[in-house]
């Protein structure tokens, strides 16, 4: 049982990563810093029933998705796997590939070409159903097997979500390129 | 081309490290012999990097004090209860 007096010693370390991971969900600062307050609330509160020596980056990013979808998910329709369409693997690859006769590794340099307001587009773009894993996987880290623990979900609907949720992610940033005239788009 | 398609199919478990060590040594194997694998899923790799760099924000710099003004306020509200 962890001490509610180490609290604060132990988990504020965590506080930007959050603010980020809820800025990422409720894409608004305001919302964003309120999802924080709560969840911080909330696990200084419930401190006493974590289990010192397990996972706390992972308890208190359980606690921020929780707070997030009780808070912000009523508002929206229940999210489906269609939302995405057809997808193609390596959608991304594939496309910038079809560029000018591209050498070996010209794909990874063109992701130069992408700053970080563009990838943050992209994720935010990304249905809550998606978003949230590649979120989870991608920024944060988290192995499968954490993302499930966090999400309440099976591990196979982690990796389908992750696999569907970074494909839909390059679909985003390609037509993103395209909009920019970075790319030109072969019909 | 299906020792092809069977990499693609475990590029994401293997770009995060989420496969057996046997697998993994299987995709390695094809991946050593295949060029366009071995571009595709360095170019994957790359993304994942290029994602977690921009994916994230600064947090509001008040917001350490906030959060600990917020328990601070918590933990004297259990006080007086006391």
């Amino acid at each position: 049982m962890a001490d509610q007096a180490n609290f604060e010693q132990d988990a504020m370390q965590y506080a930007p990563q959050l603010y980020s991971a809820a800025l990422r969900m409720t894409r608004n600062p305001a919302d964003a810093e309120d999802v924080v307050q709560e969840t911080f609330l909330k696990a200084y509160r419930a401190y006493d029933s974590f289990t010192e020596g397990t996972n706390l980056k992972a308890w208190l990013y359980r606690i921020l998705t929780n707070t997030y979808i009780n808070k912000y998910r009523k508002k929206q329709r229940r999210p489906s796997e269609v939302e995405l369409g057809e997808l193609q693997d390596l959608y991304l690859f594939k496309r910038l590939g079809e560029q000018s006769g591209a050498q070996v590794s010209a794909e990874s340099q063109a992701l130069d070409m992408f700053v970080d307001e563009d990838i943050i587009e992209a994720i935010e773009s990304l249905p809550e159903n998606f978003r949230l894993p590649v979120l989870y996987a991608d920024v944060e880290g988290f192995s499968y097997k954490e993302i499930a623990e966090i999400l309440d979900i099976p591990i196979g609907t982690v990796m389908s979500r992750l696999h569907r949720g970074r494909k839909g992610l390059q679909r985003k940033l390609w037509n993103l390129a395209v909009e920019h005239g970075l790319v030109e788009p072969r019909e | 081309m299906s020792g092809c398609d069977n990499a693609v199919d475990y590029v994401y478990q293997y770009i995060d490290d989420e496969l057996t060590y046997t697998h993994k040594a299987r995709i390695k194997w094809h991946l050593r012999r295949c060029g366009h694998c071995m571009s595709a899923f360095q170019f994957e790799r790359s993304l994942k990097k290029k994602i977690a760099e921009g994916g994230r924000s600064e947090p509001p710099p008040e917001l350490f004090d906030t959060l600990r003004a917020l328990i601070q306020q918590e933990r004297n509200k259990g006080d007086s209860d006391c």
